[in-house]
């Protein structure tokens, strides 16, 4: 045990004497981590509260332009404007003005665009009333939107299912008063004028949760446990590093003359890197709880099970440093391990959903997804923070950490030893 | 056969008998058929030119590489089934520092002595006096990769004797170093030796191998070419006034990779 003491404290040295594999280990999560949430927090708030620039031309000028002009405005999103400069618009002014970027989105109202929908409903009722079949609907009334070419095809798609909901509201609402108005004019008895009762149709929204129905996940709850992983599985860098420099500069050659077996050393770096993911997923947790709110970014909420979040922290700090050791193991050179280990690592975080969704990728990618750890990682923080899940049901994905990080230790004793036995 | 009499006094320190050892990819063995028997107490040279087979010797005699013909025992034990039994014999100072450049040096030796075995005040006085002995306690405190490469040649040899080993592997233990250092060097090493342990040490320095060297064997293309003490191998050369004469005799002058 004592060896093992020794091992442990040079590591330790070591460790806190290397600033640069500090800051990648500590500052570059914590970084990643609130510029991520803060930026996440920021896109949604920037459809909901900030609004969005809209240039309208409303050539209609008339019932059906004034309805959607005022359901765009009320909606709260956009920040309408029917001039620029104080001059009037045209269809080539706006057109020019949204392809510069001066505004995220133009809608032009057609003109006489009243009077063809008021021609529809009349034909629709004439035809009701005389027993004859539906006609074909005739001029339909067609709004031109435009969009900044520079904006982002979800954002885009987001902006037209706004805008089709608008025009729906203002369409029946529309067609029901024109309804009534010729229904008015040909039945003998008159109907009275009917306002349309809004939301009778109401939707909850509500995550679903066993234990905790009112807990509400948020940027920070997806964010905290994706950058931990990144964070834990770039320790591979240092650690893989501090195992090919002691091969580089002799000392390991030293320390396999000494009486240590090698299982003594693995342990030592074992215990020492573990410890240095416990404090990252430590600091990580601690910012998201108490700094989080301080910069206006939801607070993180742990769950209740403790056990399985500890199990979740344990087996993932596991498999990243099993692969750290397997890279020094198998690397000829630093810089070889360094850059192994970086890509490796992106390309795991990038496949297991650390950037984008695992949910939004092609099937594909989706299945290769489950091949990560970092995805296995990911997976067992989100059932604990989010949807408050015990111990048993993250098993699946912390065994295969654990899995992973024997079949990587087991890899670097056997490579070990065929080193040792020729070279 | 596998001799194991560690506590048998008659014992060679070291027998190697047809040894044989090839590299992947090279067409001459880097040691061919070599034979050797290094007295318990000796101060043994190894010399010969660059590539000749010195260092991967060295390194098959500690157990860091595998051979491929032949037998190898270290006071009895025999190679590479009893390494473990080894290890705790040996000192090695390798040709390179190993030792960590972001320790001090006191840390450098406290951690290898631990690694040893030894503890608490045995382990202090221990790397207290050597680093005494080798004029460092002033920069004890001091980060190695601060340190000149004499003041690193001397921790690094501080860390190979610190458990005081029945047999010490030195590499060209004074390559680069001034002559302050050197002397410092060969005198430990002749301390170190009147006390019991047996060194094994490669040069290319003739005149430091002929005046430390019980005995010497001059190596080339993994054979020994000549064996014995170096003043009467000298001697029995009437036409070579110094080892290094002979040695240029033996060896030829042409320049070798």
């Amino acid at each position: 045990m004592n060896k093992l003491r020794f091992l442990i404290y040079k590591d330790v040295l070591l460790l806190v004497r290397d600033k640069a594999g500090l800051a990648l280990m500590f500052l570059m999560p914590v970084l990643l981590a609130v510029i991520m949430t803060y930026l996440q927090d920021s896109t949604f708030h920037a459809v909901h509260e900030n609004h969005i620039p809209l240039l309208l031309l409303n050539r209609d000028a008339d019932s059906l332009g004034v309805a959607m002009e005022k359901q765009i405005a009320q909606s709260g999103i956009f920040d309408v404007r029917k001039t620029i400069n104080g001059e009037p618009v045209t269809k080539e002014k706006l057109v020019a003005a949204v392809a510069k970027g001066d505004y995220m989105v133009g809608i032009i109202v057609p003109e006489q665009a009243t009077v063809n929908i008021r021609k529809n409903v009349k034909r629709y009722i004439v035809g009701a009333f005389n027993g004859k079949a539906l006609p074909a609907v005739a001029d339909s009334v067609r709004v031109a939107v435009y969009f900044d070419p520079a904006i982002k095809s979800s954002f885009r798609t987001t902006l037209m299912s706004s805008m089709r909901e608008y025009a729906v509201r203002t369409e029946s609402d529309f067609i029901f008063n024109e309804i009534i108005a010729e229904v008015n004019r040909l039945s003998p008895i008159p109907v009275a004028d009917v306002q349309l009762a809004r939301n009778q149709v109401i939707f909850s929204e509500q995550y679903a949760s066993l234990k905790a129905p009112d807990k509400i996940p948020n940027s920070t709850q997806h964010n905290i446990p994706a950058w931990s992983m990144f964070a834990i599985f770039f320790i591979t860098i240092s650690l893989s590093g501090n195992i090919i420099k002691e091969m580089d500069d002799g000392s390991y050659t030293r320390l396999r003359l000494m009486p240590c077996p090698y299982a003594f050393y693995l342990f030592g770096k074992i215990a020492v890197y573990f410890g240095v993911c416990m404090w990252q997923f430590a600091a990580l947790m601690l910012l998201g709880v108490f700094v989080f709110p301080y910069i206006g970014l939801p607070s993180l909420d742990f769950g209740v099970n403790y056990f399985a979040l500890a199990f979740t922290c344990t087996s993932s700090a596991l498999a990243a440093i099993g692969y750290g050791v397997l890279i020094g193991k198998m690397a000829a050179t630093h810089q070889q391990a360094a850059i192994f280990a970086s890509v490796s690592v992106v390309i795991m975080a990038a496949i297991g959903g650390v950037w984008i969704p695992v949910f939004v990728m092609p099937r594909l990618m989706q299945a290769v997804s489950h091949i990560s750890p970092l995805n296995w990682g990911m997976e067992s923080f989100y059932a604990v923070f989010v949807r408050n899940e015990n111990w048993a049901s993250i098993l699946p994905e912390c065994a295969a950490s654990l899995l992973f990080f024997g079949l990587c230790i087991g890899a670097a004793i056997w490579y070990n030893k065929r080193k040792r036995i020729d070279l | 056969m596998n001799a194991q009499n560690p506590n048998n006094t008659l014992h060679a320190a070291i027998t190697v008998k047809n040894l044989k050892k090839a590299y992947r990819g090279n067409a001459a063995p880097a040691v061919n058929n070599l034979s050797l028997s290094v007295a318990q107490g000796a101060i043994f040279g190894l010399l010969g030119p660059n590539g000749a087979g010195k260092t991967t010797l060295i390194n098959i005699l500690c157990g860091l590489r595998a051979f491929d013909e032949g037998e190898v025992s270290v006071y009895g034990y025999s190679l590479p089934a009893q390494w473990k039994e080894i290890k705790t014999l040996i000192g090695f100072v390798p040709q390179e520092i190993a030792l960590y450049p972001m320790l001090t040096a006191y840390e450098n030796l406290r951690f290898f002595g631990g690694i040893f075995g030894l503890r608490g005040a045995v382990l202090e006085n221990s790397v207290n006096a050597l680093l005494s002995q080798f004029g460092l306690e002033q920069s004890k405190h001091g980060y190695l990769k601060n340190f000149s490469g004499g003041m690193k040649r001397r921790v690094n040899l501080i860390a190979g004797i610190l458990h005081r080993p029945k047999i010490l592997f030195l590499d060209e233990p004074t390559a680069g170093v001034d002559v302050q250092s050197k002397n410092v060097i060969l005198e430990s090493l002749r301390e170190i030796n009147r006390q019991g342990a047996t060194i094994i040490y490669t040069s290319h320095y003739m005149e430091e191998a002929e005046t430390l060297c019980s005995r010497v064997a001059f190596i080339d293309e993994g054979k020994v070419i000549c064996e014995g003490n170096p003043a009467e191998m000298v001697k029995q050369q009437p036409d070579c006034a110094s080892l290094e004469m002979l040695y240029l005799q033996l060896t030829g002058k042409k320049l070798r990779d």
